[in-house]
């Protein structure tokens, strides 16, 4: 198992030269600049052309991208460039990832507490009416866009509705359910959180209802069920011992691939409830080609999913015995 | 005739049939897979009763009905005297600790998380037999009896070969104790060279415990060399049922004449001079069997009256029950 990891783990910084010269070089050769957005669209060419000369960015290709490297190696992954000029990005990123870990893991917990249990219904009762509104309720949850979403839940559950009944002139309200974020993060135990995670737990619920389903309907039609069966079993033991467990080895293998994702933060959540975190990060430094902050990321984010990666192929070695010896 | 005290178990009427269903949301049934249709037979204490028959004549889907893996269609099955059919869920499950099953596939047939102490333990608990150290106890006790290395028991099932894992199988299902255990085609899924191994276990085992079992399977040898008596099975119904001597030796029924007839002969001489009886045609659908007699579509002897009526399942003497006009 040691040789094992090693191995991989000699691949981390194969992997990560690629991702950072694909990703520097869309940066350097895709269009716009952090000086002209710094500098405003009026900009003297003259005052641009000097900027750039300070920062760098005229030299060639790989004369920047070696310098950002060894910079890197240090520890130090360069500075801001526009939004939030001089500040290093580390400490940047150090700041606004909490609010984007602490949002994912509601959204993670939250699409499993509803997906696994609806997809372990759905898939006990094949074909009824239960498992077509339980499909029906996946596909809708994936169908609506997240744009849609935001304003559509927010309006319901974060405003105060007023309702008058036209013939007694009774007015009575409700609301709001939810309070929004509107950039103060107050952590994970915040109600602020709900809206957010929900809405980011709706591919979670979708995926791992699915795989739940198909899962139990694969193992429930399993020799090894029948077998259970005729030792005479209660029903809920054969599905819980025999058939659940199976069908959440595979359960497993999507949540920890998910842990890499822990990091990414998601640009439309994450603007429209205004949640300081690294979606937000990104977003801004995307389109203003905030080209450290966008290199940084990309860094992070591969990372993470490399060794949330790592860490399934670890992780299935127990839960699948089978796996274990080979 | 034997009296009701001698029969383990009695079937009578046994049928299944699978529906097919169409639609996405609406399902409607459109036809039925007549997988089992009718059958009668019973089987007494201590003997073995073989079931043969072609691949999907429904030979494993006799055997799961029996013990109620699937619920009947229709009919009647009497074990110890108590009608299995009409049992609720909750009686039926006690009543699992007499009667087990051995499963064709051991390789698909263990659940591949569980150890081998947990599989056959497993059911020591859930019937109240054994718990804690003298579980562990039993199930070394049982490997040994199947011939496993009691030390066994932490393993998992893929650490095995398909001889050892069938060995599992039947200590799983000897460890509740039951009189009565069906064995849908046990060796079947092995090699030849560890076939003869758990034919000989189960045979001593029959011995040792006082076992009843229903032996399905599609080799004729096999059948003939564990069985007292033989049950050949066409398309969802028995066609014939003797004695094993009776049967080998006089076969009545033309489809039994005909499978026997495929048996090679060990014996280069006799091998020469046996007449292969051919039959033409495939075996038709089990959705839509043909009418009369289910044979005749492909009977070197059929009548004008096989194709209208069904022949009765009768005794033409001796026990020897045959389906068919021509007989």
């Amino acid at each position: 198992m040691a040789a094992f990891v090693i191995r991989r783990l000699v691949w981390l910084p194969i992997l990560l030269f690629f991702v950072s010269v694909i990703t520097f070089a869309l940066g350097l050769y895709g269009p716009g600049d952090p000086v002209q957005v710094m500098l405003g669209m009026h900009a003297n060419p003259e005052t641009i052309e000097r900027l750039r000369h300070e920062y760098g960015f005229d030299q060639p290709f790989y004369i920047q991208y070696l310098n950002y490297v060894a910079n890197a190696l240090q520890g130090n992954f360069g500075y801001s460039l526009v939004k939030y000029r001089d500040q290093p990005v580390g400490v940047l990123i150090a700041e606004k990832l909490p609010a984007t870990i602490q949002l994912n893991l509601v959204a993670i917990l939250l699409g499993c507490a509803i997906g696994v249990p609806l997809g372990l219904v759905a898939g006990l009762k094949r074909d009824t009416w239960l498992d077509l509104v339980v499909r029906g309720i996946v596909v809708a949850g994936i169908s609506f866009p997240i744009i849609f979403l935001n304003p559509v839940l927010t309006f319901i559950f974060s405003r105060r509705h007023e309702f008058t009944l036209a013939a007694t002139n009774f007015t009575f309200s409700i609301g709001p359910f939810l309070p929004m974020v509107q950039g103060h993060w107050d952590g994970l135990f915040s109600p602020k959180i709900i809206l957010p995670a929900f809405i980011e737990s709706l591919g979670v619920i979708a995926v791992l209802t699915r795989q739940m389903r198909a899962g139990m309907i694969e193992v429930l039609s399993e020799d090894y069920i029948r077998t259970a069966r005729a030792k005479g079993l209660r029903e809920r033991v054969v599905v819980v011992r025999h058939a659940m467990r199976n069908a959440l080895i595979p359960i497993a293998t999507i949540l920890g691939l998910m842990l890499g994702g822990l990091v990414a933060g998601s640009f439309l959540v994450e603007n429209w409830f205004d949640v300081p975190g690294v979606g937000q990060l990104a977003f801004d430094a995307l389109i203003s080609r905030d080209y450290y902050v966008i290199m940084a990321l990309t860094l992070l984010i591969a990372v993470a999913y490399i060794l949330a990666n790592l860490f399934v192929d670890v992780l299935y070695g127990f839960l699948d015995p089978r796996i274990r010896q080979s | 005739m034997p009296d009701s005290q001698d029969k383990l178990l009695e079937v009578n009427n046994l049928t299944k049939y699978f529906p097919i269903t169409q639609g996405i949301i609406f399902q409607r049934k459109v036809a039925d897979v007549k997988a089992v249709d009718g059958l009668s037979f019973f089987i007494r204490k201590g003997e073995t009763l073989g079931l043969v028959g072609e691949s999907g004549c429904g030979k494993s889907t006799t055997g799961r009905t029996i013990l109620q893996l699937y619920r009947p269609t229709a009919g009647e099955v009497f074990f110890q005297g108590k009608n299995l059919a009409k049992m609720q869920s909750e009686e039926l499950r006690k009543m699992r600790r007499n009667m087990q099953m051995i499963f064709q596939d051991p390789y698909a047939s263990l659940n591949p998380r569980m150890t081998v102490g947990d599989i056959i333990g497993e059911p020591l608990e859930v019937h109240h037999i054994a718990k804690g150290k003298e579980k562990k106890e039993r199930v070394q006790e049982l490997l040994q009896i199947v011939g496993l290395n009691p030390y066994f028991v932490n393993r998992y099932p893929h650490e095995f070969s398909g001889g050892q894992r069938q060995r599992i199988g039947v200590a799983r299902a000897l460890a509740v104790n039951p009189a009565f255990i069906v064995c849908d085609e046990p060796i079947s899924a092995l090699d030849v060279s560890i076939q003869a191994q758990i034919i000989n276990l189960l045979e001593e085992l029959q011995q040792k415990f006082n076992l009843t079992y229903l032996f399905i399977a599609h080799d004729l040898s096999v059948v003939r060399h564990i069985s007292d008596r033989v049950a050949v099975m066409y398309l969802g119904k028995i066609v014939e049922l003797t004695d094993r001597t009776s049967l080998y030796k006089s076969p009545l029924h033309p489809y039994t004449k005909a499978l026997l007839s495929a048996v090679p002969i060990p014996d280069p001489v006799v091998e020469e001079k046996r007449e292969r009886i051919i039959l033409v045609g495939d075996v038709p659908s089990p959705v839509n069997p043909p009418s009369g007699c289910r044979f005749h579509t492909r009977c070197p002897l059929a009548i004008d009256i096989c194709k209208k009526m069904d022949p009765e399942f009768r005794d033409v003497g001796n026990l020897h029950f045959v389906a068919c006009h021509v007989v």
